[in-house]
């Protein structure tokens, strides 16, 4: 076989054993890899009802087709498990060199089910499999453990580990290597929770591919492009330039979504930022885009800043100050926590605060960068009322009562990334269905809003077939794996990828089979979750979001009402051809070779 | 439907009054550094591709764009002015205004010539009075207006109950013109101070012949700058406005605005005030429009 090794491993942290397993052409077909496969093999693997913290639930890593070939922007790997945070699917990626390395290790997949009697760490060398002491590595950050672990090992290894976030079972831990995350969704809690503190790997696995010239070809074609228009903003500013533009657009997240815009947008903007603390700009191995900025505090730490951080640690918490949003994220990847989640559960907590509650939680007010400080350890190490806050926005509101569940900016209990719902309405549905969660990455709904091809500021049928047409096209990006920031360096996607595809398995791929794949995962991870219990109530968005007018800004006054968003999640329904309270016909599961009935597993199970 | 074209494609401005009580021609008033008229015509050349002038028979004006015709006899009263523009106009109908006029809304205007279809005239009805100088006249009407002039009925009022006329009241020119600045006009000395210093309050920061262009992202960073104020051309479209752009800022052209300087490159994308995403470069540009080049890729 091309492209991939045929072979899982299997490991047993509870028994300490491990077994190989054929992935099987059929399930590679129809899953590819990463994010599909990961989700195939979490379908049949994790036991209906499992406890996302208990030694049960698989805890996946999975590689990828196009990982290792040398195509720009494809050293990729995704963490599939069920998430600790919202009780469904969670499904991560991360980058670079422990990709290739994952690749290398000769395996498609990683399955980590048990849980370790002490903390380890899990060593794959070609074919050795090995669980070794990790209670010297226990408390130190991610980075710390990898650079330890390559130290003892050999820099040629490379290691994924969890911060004391992972450790304490925060669930919005992540899962970090080479200072990235598989951020969202509490991957590294479940890793934590099997006393696992890293997975080091090591080998020259080589996986062959049908047609190496025409693989060279087309790698020479897309690294081209991808340093075309295409790509300008990732590679002159990056993700950071979202601040700005999305404050004038009146869709900028502030101070609990209780703002479009943030009076202090213009200092802390990626423009600012880069203007005044540039330090250097980096990418991930085998990437020619390199969209990655560092900037220097003044205190001389080098740091690392995306949107997504600079928007959740910054306007959604209230806090203009550079220096400070870069000192918070800091400490988020020290501790390993997902930015988001942790700024979104801190703004929580800032507006309880401001309603009289959680005096517990003392000065942690809308802008205060010191208590904002002092709480991200707090969190990651479950003290005083970090320990509240280390379960997430929706589980601390429940368990405060108050109203507070009002505020808590969430949707399936994961909290909302930097994209105001109610000047966004395309992506406002693709907040409220996304399997995942109030997730921006396993569909990019927001981009029919910025193009212009639809109203933003209002709704009508047809959002639902462009929500769906985008989960697919991230489907099929994120089992494939290519970054999203190469998405529109292809003329027609499908035609194109399959024909990648095809080059590097040696199958006859069609750009309708790979539709229809992308389909098929989706629909899998809905499927997962509604074996999971998923109810339609679980398809929404936060009561803020439909009661409260927007209060400032160009769509200042713009409302999304429940009965609109309900409409678009009615039309979304009927462009996937669910029923109408969203559950997934047998017969449409039938029509994607999925299961029809949660007794057995995938056709190619255990 | 009558078939007939409803376009207002001119403006007439009538310059040529006598300015007795101002003592010196209202058309040469200075306004911001330049002639008033200069100013007015500016204005009506963002909406209207065709600009007529009437002055008086040897009447000094500055040099303006426009087509200029003289009163065959000077100091007619409106109705000559209006007949010698709508003659000297191109298009079916015209919008005919004075030259005193230094808050003309524009907004208004616009709304006056989109009341067209089915009427003849439409003017608008100020503090309970007939504005003939903020009107809309067909050309059609030309013959009735000679007749007029020759019998020496002077007053546009006139015709109004000869012709389908629309009279447009207050309160709908309030939903465009909240004040009504744009029936402020001068006829003293006094009232030429009180202008100016009106002009001094509001003027600077609201230029409305102006644009501003914030530069977001990656074309900020190429331009070193983050806000430009462009001055429109007249009937200004978005390519206009980004080939104006391309003068001022020469660093966005290549990765920014395209080398044929009339659109953005694809990585690049222009917001209208925040809200609409123009793709469309023959799209118009109103003045007192805020323009957003941010990068066509909202993600991440």
């Amino acid at each position: 076989m091309h492209g991939f090794h045929d072979r899982l491993l299997h490991v047993d942290l509870s028994t300490r054993r491990h077994h190989w397993q054929e992935t099987g052409e059929s399930r590679l077909r129809a899953f590819l890899g990463g994010i599909g496969l990961g989700t195939s093999l979490l379908y049949d693997f994790a036991p209906p009802g499992v406890d996302p913290v208990g030694p049960d639930n698989p805890l996946i890593l999975a590689s990828a087709p196009l990982a290792g070939t040398g195509l720009t922007t494809t050293a990729k790997y995704a963490v599939v498990t069920k998430s600790p945070l919202t009780g469904f699917i969670a499904d991560s990626l991360s980058s670079s060199h422990f990709a290739l390395a994952l690749k290398a290790a000769g395996v498609d997949a990683v399955v980590i089910a048990g849980r370790a009697r002490a903390p380890s760490y899990l060593f794959v060398d070609n074919d050795g499999v090995e669980l070794r002491d990790a209670r010297h590595l226990w408390g130190r950050s991610a980075a710390g453990a990898e650079a330890a672990i390559r130290g003892e090992l050999g820099g040629d290894v490379r290691v994924a580990a969890v911060g004391a976030a992972g450790e304490n079972g925060v669930r919005f831990a992540t899962i970090s290597n080479e200072g990235r995350h598989a951020g969202r969704g509490g991957v590294g809690a479940v890793m934590g929770s099997k006393n696992l503190k890293a997975v080091a790997l090591s080998g020259g696995a080589r996986v062959s591919v049908a047609d190496p010239e025409g693989v060279a070809a087309a790698a020479d074609v897309l690294r081209r492009r991808s340093l075309g228009e295409h790509t300008a903003k990732y590679r002159e500013i990056g993700t950071v330039a979202n601040l700005a533009a999305f404050d004038r657009l009146g869709a900028l997240p502030t101070r609990n979504f209780q703002q479009p815009t943030f009076a202090g947008a213009d200092g802390l903007s990626g423009e600012s930022l880069t203007e005044n603390s540039f330090s250097r700009r980096h990418g991930c191995a085998s990437c020619t885009i390199r969209c990655e900025r560092l900037f220097k505090s003044l205190s001389g730490n080098e740091q690392r800043m995306e949107y997504e951080t600079l928007f959740a640690l910054g306007p959604l918490c209230g806090l203009e100050d550079p220096e400070a949003v870069l000192e918070a994220a800091r400490l988020c990847d020290e501790h390993g926590l997902d930015s988001i989640s942790t700024g979104g559960t801190l703004a929580w907590a800032m507006e309880c605060v401001e309603q009289g509650l959680l005096p517990e939680a003392g000065d942690l007010r809308f802008g205060s960068a010191e208590a904002v400080l002092a709480a991200i350890p707090a969190i990651a190490e479950r003290r005083g009322v970090g320990d509240l806050l280390a379960e997430g926005s929706r589980r601390a509101a429940l368990a405060l009562g108050h109203g507070s569940l009002d505020w808590a900016m969430q949707v399936k209990g994961l909290e909302l990334p930097g994209y105001e719902p109610r000047s966004l309405k395309t992506m406002a549905l693709g907040l409220a269905v996304s399997p995942r969660g109030a997730c921006h990455n396993r569909s990019g709904a927001y981009e029919a809003d910025f193009s212009g091809a639809v109203d933003r500021l209002s709704s009508e049928p047809g959002r639902g077939a462009l929500v769906a047409a985008s989960e697919d096209f991230a489907a099929a990006q994120d089992s494939l794996i290519v970054c999203k920031f190469l998405r529109r360096c292809f003329d027609d996607f499908y035609a194109e990828a399959a024909d990648l595809l095809a080059k590097v398995t040696g199958w006859d791929y069609s750009a309708d089979e790979l539709r229809r794949a992308a389909e098929r995962i989706h629909t899998l991870k809905r499927w997962f979750n509604q074996r999971e219990g998923w109810r339609p109530e679980d398809d929404g968005l936060p009561p803020r979001v439909l009661t409260e007018a927007l209060a400032t800004g160009v769509a200042r006054g713009t409302r999304l009402t429940a009965e609109e968003l309900q409409a678009m999640i009615r039309d979304y329904y009927g462009a996937r051809r669910w029923d109408e309270s969203g559950r997934i016909p047998e017969a449409r599961l039938k029509e994607l070779g999925l299961p029809a009935s949660h007794g057995g597993a995938w056709a190619h199970g255990r | 439907m009558t078939g007939e074209s409803d376009k207002v494609g001119s403006a007439v401005v009538l310059a040529g009054g006598k300015s007795s009580r101002m003592g010196r021609p209202k058309a040469m008033l200075p306004f911001g550094g330049e002639p008033l008229i200069v100013h007015v015509v500016r204005r009506l050349g963002l909406l209207f591709p065709d600009v007529v002038v009437v002055a008086a028979p040897g009447q000094e004006l500055p040099e303006l764009p426009v087509t200029l015709v003289r009163d065959d006899v000077a100091y007619q009263g409106p109705v000559g002015g209006i007949v010698y523009g709508l003659r000297a106009s191109g298009s079916a109908a015209g919008y005919v205004t004075s030259c005193d006029v230094p808050f003309l809304s524009l907004p208004l205007v616009s709304h006056m010539a989109s009341r067209l279809p089915g009427h003849d005239v439409v003017v608008p009805y100020w503090e309970g009075r007939p504005q003939p100088l903020h009107a809309v006249y067909r050309r059609s009407v030309l013959p009735l207006l000679e007749g007029q002039l020759e019998r020496g009925e002077l007053r546009p009022v006139f015709l109004y109950d000869k012709v389908r006329t629309l009279k447009v009241e207050e309160d709908e020119i309030r939903t465009v013109d909240p004040d009504g600045s744009s029936f402020f006009n001068m006829n003293t000395p006094e009232d030429y101070s009180a202008a100016l210093a009106r002009w001094e309050r509001t003027a600077m920061d609201t230029l409305p012949d102006r644009c501003e262009v914030e530069l977001l992202g990656a074309a900020r960073l190429r331009a070193r700058t983050s806000r430009v104020s462009l001055d429109l051309p007249q009937s200004a479209t978005l390519a206009q406005v980004l080939s104006a752009l391309a003068l001022e800022l020469p660093a966005l052209v290549g990765p920014v605005i395209t080398e044929t300087r009339d659109g953005l490159t694809a990585g690049h994308v222009c917001n209208l005030n925040g809200r609409d995403f123009v793709r469309d470069a023959s799209r118009p540009v109103e003045p007192g429009d805020r323009l957003l080049i941010m990068s066509s890729d909202a993600g991440g």
